[in-house]
């Protein structure tokens, strides 16, 4: 069986996707993020006149663009391929999630903590995994466990702590760090989503059209 | 009394927890849509719900991936997919 595709198909493949995705889908879901995400990227611009972390928010506008997630499904897409040639039998839903969440985390870049956090517990060896330790521990300084605690709202604490719990490697941030963490995240999530459901709508339209082998009876 | 604030005053903590609302969708927030502000532990909560509701929505897209993937062929699917886009 012969599994090899040139790299030139697959994104031509996937960017098709793309569009057809963009273009067509009556479903009410991709449209409403499409429409949505529009109109945050809008309002993501004149927020971040008003803060420093001006940079947060064009980072979170990248996770929208078209690129990316024509970028992210042809590594998803790859991934699936390993991780299918490497176990003959059927590929657990584990395993795709843990592909998924790892080209995620390369797609981030190593420029934020749950991408480096997801890279880190991954077990496969990689250069970029020590050198990002390295840098870490290069720019960390211990932060000064202030004498006169911060004063945070109990209510806000607590929620505070689930959502550092969230997000992977944010644990003891403290909020305005994890804040930034967050909406990054959540972005990469959304498009995470998008991307994966594009994939399974398009894997799912191929089996129903009977060129491939039919499923097996339930 | 050195006088020592928290580094980050209150008000700030609130601005940036506002500015999550953005990236929250609207079918969030029932109770405040059209009005611009939540209160911040609102906010977290949903927030908090927001990111648990993707991770089930990964979660069951997987399980979906991993089925299609043991029912087809990625190789002859691929050919199939190239040609019914450039069909549609």
């Amino acid at each position: 069986m012969n599994l090899t595709v040139c790299d030139e198909e697959m994104d031509g493949f996937v960017s098709r996707l793309l569009i057809r995705w963009r273009v067509g889908m009556a479903d009410g879901k991709p449209a409403e993020m499409e429409s949505g995400g529009e109109r945050k990227r809008k309002r993501g611009v004149e927020a971040s006149s008003s803060s420093s972390s001006c940079s947060s928010s064009s980072a979170v506008a990248k996770w929208r663009t078209e690129g990316e997630q024509r970028n992210y499904s042809s590594k998803l897409i790859a991934a699936l391929r390993r991780v299918r040639s490497a176990t003959p039998s059927p590929a657990g839903s584990r395993a795709v999630r843990e592909a998924a969440d790892r080209a995620l985390a390369v797609a981030a870049r190593g420029r934020t903590r749950w991408s480096r956090a997801i890279l880190l517990s991954s077990k496969i060896p990689s250069l970029k995994r020590s050198r990002v330790l390295l840098r870490r521990r290069a720019t960390f300084r211990p932060k000064p466990v202030a004498a006169g605690r911060s004063s945070r709202p109990p209510a806000l604490e607590k929620k505070t702590r689930v959502l550092g719990r969230l997000v992977p490697g944010c644990r003891k941030l403290p909020l305005p760090s994890l804040l930034e963490e967050v909406s990054d995240y959540i972005a990469a999530l959304q498009m995470q989503v998008r991307a994966m459901s594009a994939i399974a709508q398009i894997l799912s339209a191929t089996s129903d059209t009977g060129g491939a082998p039919p499923p097996p009876p339930m | 009394m050195s006088g020592r604030r928290s580094r980050i005053s209150e008000e700030e903590i609130n601005e940036l927890i506002s500015k999550l609302q953005i990236l929250l969708p609207d079918n969030y927030h029932h109770r405040h849509r059209g009005s611009s502000r939540a209160s911040a532990a609102t906010l977290l909560k949903e927030t908090c719900n927001y990111i648990k509701s993707l991770h089930k929505e990964v979660s069951e897209l997987s399980g979906q991936l991993s089925e299609l993937m043991a029912a087809t062929d990625f190789n002859g699917a691929q050919a199939e997919v190239l040609q019914s886009i450039f069909r549609s």
